[in-house]
């Protein structure tokens, strides 16, 4: 943004004190900046549910192919970063429905809501991936307990 | 695109130090922001040596002390040294806050000092207000009556005054507002923490008749809006405050008053 | 340059007196996202691994293509009105963030259309 500035050289133009680059990232901010990040991810992670959608409408053939490209190891990695995003975006979600009741505002526990949502995110990510790949959790005996189902 | 960066003309550049620790005495250092519209440079950090076993326990103490007896041109407001008066608000080891209720033993090696985050500085730990005060010029922060004024007072219950707990006690020294990134990207259209937690103690407050136009000009969706509850405000208010919470019972209204 | 005073710059164009709603579009999609989003997780869970067939079957079954529906329709709502939160933020020349604005709503009705699409196609294209 282009302010004004005066044109007379007997006015020095002030400068703009630091903030980003020297503020404390206390977990609060990076939590919030996080939230905002996984909801853009969402955002646009939004496409690969609507094209898996319409590959399903559209017939077999086309099925497989998006399935095949979702099952690479990019692809892959595309859906479990989508699952963790989706997962923080939703502890977060919860996270500021607890702050608009007006609960959760002393500082400890403004804390806790802001770890307990990494913490959450990153555990409801592994459950969904060991639900969702028996290979990975079953350790040869006991498996997944969805692996004979699927 | 809002700058998340700093301007060429902002960046901080390495300053100089004025002096250096002698032998004997318990010695701290401290990292300066300092900045001159006389010299026609860039913002500098410069470094200064206090022995703390002359020196008071608060950051304002060595502030002093170097402003006396190392550097006169170092320059920051201050008055009332006792977390009264708001004037001593800047930025100290990352968060901001009262430079006369922070003491410099919580904080470990080197004390950096900014002044308040994203504001144009007039000089050194100086931060221009008029934008801030402007704004709480705009929420009218002042009782407004229809009712003819009683002969006495207006009374208010108990309860009525209780309300006033938690708001009243802010001396609007702006390390909250300054604390928000909302606040950094949008200050000239966001109201920020402060200004919304004194807008939301004259709406609850059980004497003012102006409740409803008060509301009116809070919704807006930069005014009140730009707040995403990042939490900020709250961790640096130096008196224990939330503003947090006030714009959240601001919100809370704006959706009472219509469902 | 500009002479105008600091509180003229800041009442600017008045209170638009508007944002509640927004507000609570916002948080009713959130929270309607919860459940579905947990549901697209188990619906996912439930499809790995599974053929054409059984995908195809599946998500023509009612009590599946139901809930999908509206997830879409929340989910592009909530897109939509955070995306504009984040632009609105960020942007501040006039001209770009309109342009932003317009492109947003788009993108969300866009995704939700093909979405909706495919899933009536599923369940009634035969």
């Amino acid at each position: 943004m282009a302010e004004a500035s005066s044109n007379s050289s007997s006015q020095t133009e002030r400068p703009l004190s630091p903030h980003l680059q020297i503020y404390r990232p206390l977990i609060n901010m990076v939590m919030s900046i996080v939230h905002r990040l996984t909801g853009i991810a969402l955002y646009f992670g939004a496409l690969g549910l609507a094209w898996w959608l319409f590959a399903a409408a559209h017939g077999p053939d086309y099925f497989a192919y998006v399935t095949s490209l979702f099952a690479t190891w990019p692809g892959k990695l595309i859906l479990f970063g989508y699952t963790w995003a989706l997962m923080h975006h939703m502890f977060g979600g919860i996270r500021h429905f607890i702050w608009d009741f007006g609960h959760g505002y002393d500082l400890k526990a403004v804390d806790i809501l802001s770890w307990g949502t990494l913490v959450l995110s990153v555990l409801a990510t592994g459950l969904i991936w060991f639900l969702l790949c028996p290979a990975i959790g079953s350790n040869g005996s006991a498996g997944s307990p969805l692996s004979g189902g699927i | 695109m809002v700058q998340l960066t700093l301007p060429k003309k902002s960046k901080v550049k390495p300053g100089k130090t004025w002096n250096e620790p002698e032998r004997g005495g318990d010695w701290k250092e401290f990292r300066i922001y300092r900045w001159s519209p006389d010299d026609q440079d860039n913002p500098r950090i410069d470094r200064y040596w206090v022995d703390q076993s002359t020196c008071g326990p608060m950051v304002l103490d060595a502030l002093i002390k170097i402003k006396n007896e190392i550097d006169p041109t170092l320059t920051f407001r201050r008055s009332c040294r006792e977390g009264i008066c708001g004037s001593c608000a800047m930025n100290i080891d990352g968060t901001n806050t009262l430079a006369c209720l922070k003491g410099f033993d919580d904080v470990k090696g080197a004390v950096t000092i900014y002044p308040l985050p994203h504001m144009e500085v007039v000089k050194d730990l100086v931060p221009d207000m008029t934008n801030f005060y402007a704004q709480l010029r705009s929420i009218e922060p002042w009782l407004q009556t229809d009712t003819p004024t009683p002969p006495k007072e207006w009374t208010q219950s108990r309860d009525d005054r209780a309300e006033l707990d938690g708001l009243y006690e802010c001396i609007l020294c702006a390390c909250c507002s300054t604390s928000c990134p909302s606040y950094w990207w949008n200050s000239d259209r966001y109201l920020g923490p402060a200004v919304l937690l004194q807008a939301y103690r004259w709406v609850i407050d059980s004497r003012d008749e102006a409740t409803g136009e008060r509301l009116d000009n809070l919704e807006d969706p930069f005014r009140l809006y730009r707040c995403h509850a990042i939490m900020n405000c709250a961790k640096a208010c130096p008196k224990g405050l939330s503003p947090a919470k006030a714009i959240a019972e601001l919100k809370k209204l704006m959706v009472e008053r219509r469902v | 340059m500009t002479m105008r005073t600091p509180l003229k710059s800041v009442r600017h164009l008045g209170s638009a007196k508007e944002g509640a709603d927004h507000f609570w579009l916002q948080r009713i999609t959130a929270l309607a996202n919860v459940f579905l989003g947990l549901f697209l997780v188990w619906l996912v869970v439930r499809l790995v691994g599974a053929d054409y067939v059984e995908v195809k079957r599946l998500l023509a079954n009612p009590l599946i293509a139901l809930p999908l529906l509206l997830l879409v329709l929340s989910s592009a709502l909530h897109m939509r009105v955070g995306m504009q939160v984040v632009i609105e933020d960020y942007i501040h020349t006039e001209g770009l963030k309109l342009l932003l604005l317009i492109v947003n709503t788009f993108f969300a009705i866009g995704v939700g259309a093909v979405a909706v699409f495919s899933i009536l196609k599923l369940s009634f294209g035969g």
